[in-house]
């Protein structure tokens, strides 16, 4: 007995002398993905419509009631998004279009408003360029579909007048008008209004940044594993074999291994985590609570605590599976950097798995990247429903699974020596 | 002393060692010559209990250490082998991480026990203890072979087993390694050693050479061609 402790007092021993410069190695990795992200930021900072369409509208007769409906229709929410009006007079809206300076040029009849509220509706005219773009299908669209609102906004006026008329209602005709029109505004033109919001995201109970928060956590202590060779490297076969002499079997020599790659790789992340915790104390509350929700409460520490565990544990193991099955130093890292790029592209942790083909979905699900990226999300949410009960039996699968397949090979190849 | 009798090897279907017998008495260098592959290692290994033999028996001074069963299983009393054994490796059973200090932690578990052998014990006369903090990786291969020596002889063991000590070594290491030996033997421990020194060679009481995975018994004065001869 007192071997093998020693055995694992000294590999512990070997462990600290090299985590410096693991810890190096871990630094470098973060401040690389760190620039990734922040790029990544910047850019979902941007509006995420590039689309912008101009608009030329010619107005044939100035007066405030004109001024007003085009008002109203700039500010309306979907055409506010994609729109930029200016107004011009007719011959440079036409100049204008020739030279694909604008989409298109709406002509505003005169007595616009007059005509709408009279009845005598004067048609409004929209001049499209010959070779449209995608700016000018993009607003055809958006008129098709206000004129579409417009219509049965008149349907309804028309058919509440005449009702009204037949059955010697007509006195109440302006009133239900006025009614038809405040319902109108109300919910047909804020169309929203007439439903209860429901988000569906690709990427699940998440938001985007939790997501690639989540798949970044999974890539990082993947790719931080390149740096765990020299612990759980096969010792030399002289030496297994010399420590089977004295007692000290390869299972617990496996055992020792993995326990002191799962300690390296717990303080890494005890250390990136730090200093996270560090920089959210920076940070404004809002972001804080958009990346952890609840932090940092302590109703979802132990869950976060018990998540990381789980997920430390089965990260070390795969990872000293593919160090048995690789040998070399130069396998082992290359095997790992490659494996876990394309597992986690995958398991849709790069582009959210629905945008990939059916075959990759298929081979997604039977990754434990995808699981993994799952608990990572239930760690940032704090929410443990998130995780599954699915998701924890397949983890711990994947530990033992990897666990017994390695010691399988170090054992088999300690044989063949 | 150590008997050795019919010992039978196979890797898969290829016969290593076949019918191996011999024997050494207290104090005796026993020295294995062949050539590369004719299983000197394999019988070593098997000596030392880090490989397990189709058949035969092997004692130590009276103590089985491996034997048949009944039911044509072999059976290894690792505990007399671990006790009456030191093993001298091709390769040096080290952690290239760790210092040498740290390394003999491993075999001397007990702390007095390793400081005692350091400055006055078999690891002094090896001379580790001017090189004791030092990294492995940083150390010498004739250090190292010397660190390896003195994990065999951790617990001072009768009997040493000893596979190519000098390989790859230079002319002042062969010697030193020659003169630890002497010493050994001159204390009355017992040395089985597979090598082609001569400087070693002279060291040995009984010489064999393997072949074809049988060991026979030469002349000890036998060496140069004459001994090329017969592997």
């Amino acid at each position: 007995m007192k071997y093998r402790i020693c055995y694992l007092y000294m590999e512990i021993r070997k462990t600290f002398r090299i985590m410096p410069r693991m810890a190096l190695q871990a630094v470098l990795l973060m401040t690389v993905m760190g620039l990734v992200v922040a790029v990544g930021a910047g850019s979902m900072k941007s509006d995420p419509l590039a689309v912008s369409v101009d608009i030329a509208v010619a107005v044939e007769e100035d007066n405030v009631m004109t001024r007003m409906a085009l008002r109203y229709v700039e500010n309306m929410e979907s055409v506010s998004r994609f729109c930029h009006f200016q107004q011009v007079t007719k011959e440079e809206g036409s100049r204008m279009l020739e030279k694909g300076q604008v989409a298109a040029v709406i002509l505003l009849p005169e007595q616009l408003v007059e005509g709408i509220m009279n009845g005598t509706n004067p048609a409004v005219t929209i001049c499209f360029p010959k070779n449209a773009g995608l700016e000018t299908m993009l607003f055809r669209e958006l008129t098709r579909a206000g004129e579409g609102l417009l219509r049965v906004a008149q349907a309804q006026i028309y058919g509440a007048g005449d009702t009204a008329a037949k059955y010697g209602l007509s006195e109440s005709i302006s009133q239900m008008e006025a009614e038809i029109d405040s319902y109108n505004l109300a919910f047909a033109l804020d169309r929203l209004a007439l439903f209860e919001t429901e988000d569906v995201s690709v990427f699940g109970s998440l938001s985007v940044i939790q997501f690639y928060l989540a798949s970044g956590i999974v890539l990082f202590l993947l790719l931080a594993g390149m740096a765990l060779y020299p612990i759980v490297q096969r010792e030399p076969a002289a030496f297994g074999r010399q420590m089977e002499r004295q007692g000290v079997g390869m299972i617990w020599q496996c055992f020792c291994q993995w326990f002191c790659g799962l300690l390296c790789m717990g303080l890494l992340t005890a250390m990136v985590w730090a200093v996270i915790t560090t920089a959210l104390g920076f940070m404004p509350d809002s972001l804080v609570w958009q990346l952890f929700p609840g932090y940092p409460e302590g109703a979802s520490v132990g869950l976060r605590i018990g998540i990381a565990a789980l997920m430390l544990i089965t990260v070390t193991t795969f990872l000293y599976m593919l160090y048995s099955l690789a040998g070399s130093r130069t396998g082992g890292v290359l095997f790992i950097f490659l494996l876990s790029v394309v597992m986690v592209y995958l398991s849709g942790g790069l582009v959210p798995s629905v945008f990939l083909p059916k075959l990759m979905q298929a081979a997604g699900e039977w990754l434990p990247t995808t699981y993994l990226i799952r608990a990572a999300g239930a760690f940032v949410t704090g929410r443990g429903e998130t995780l599954g009960g699915q998701c924890l039996a397949v983890l711990c699968l994947y530990t033992a699974v990897c666990g017994a397949a390695a010691c399988y090979m170090r054992c088999r190849i300690r044989g063949d020596a | 002393m150590i008997t050795v009798t019919d010992i039978t090897s196979a890797y898969g279907r290829k016969q290593i060692l076949r019918g191996v017998s011999f024997t050494a008495q207290r104090g005796e260098c026993i020295g294995i010559v062949g050539a590369n592959g004719c299983g000197k290692s394999t019988l070593l290994s098997v000596l030392a209990g880090t490989l397990k033999p189709s058949t035969g028996q092997v004692l130590y001074y009276g103590r089985t250490a491996w034997s048949d069963t009944d039911g044509g299983r072999m059976r290894c009393e690792r505990e007399v082998i671990r006790k009456m054994t030191g093993y001298v490796p091709q390769e040096n059973p080290l952690i290239p991480e760790l210092s040498v200090y740290d390394n003999l932690r491993l075999w001397y578990p007990d702390k007095k026990i390793l400081r005692q052998e350091l400055e006055q014990g078999f690891l002094h006369l090896l001379g580790i203890g001017e090189f004791c903090r030092k990294q492995v990786s940083k150390l010498s291969g004739g250090m190292k072979k010397r660190v390896s020596i003195g994990i065999a002889m951790a617990g001072m063991p009768p009997v040493i087993l000893m596979d190519e000590p000098s390989a790859a070594l230079d002319l002042l290491c062969k010697e030193d390694i020659r003169r630890y030996l002497q010493v050994y033997l001159e204390r009355k421990g017992t040395v089985v050693i597979t090598t082609h020194e001569e400087s070693e060679l002279a060291l040995c009481d009984k010489l064999y050479v393997m072949k074809n995975g049988q060991l026979g018994q030469v002349d000890r004065g036998l060496r140069g061609e004459a001994l090329t001869a017969r592997m």
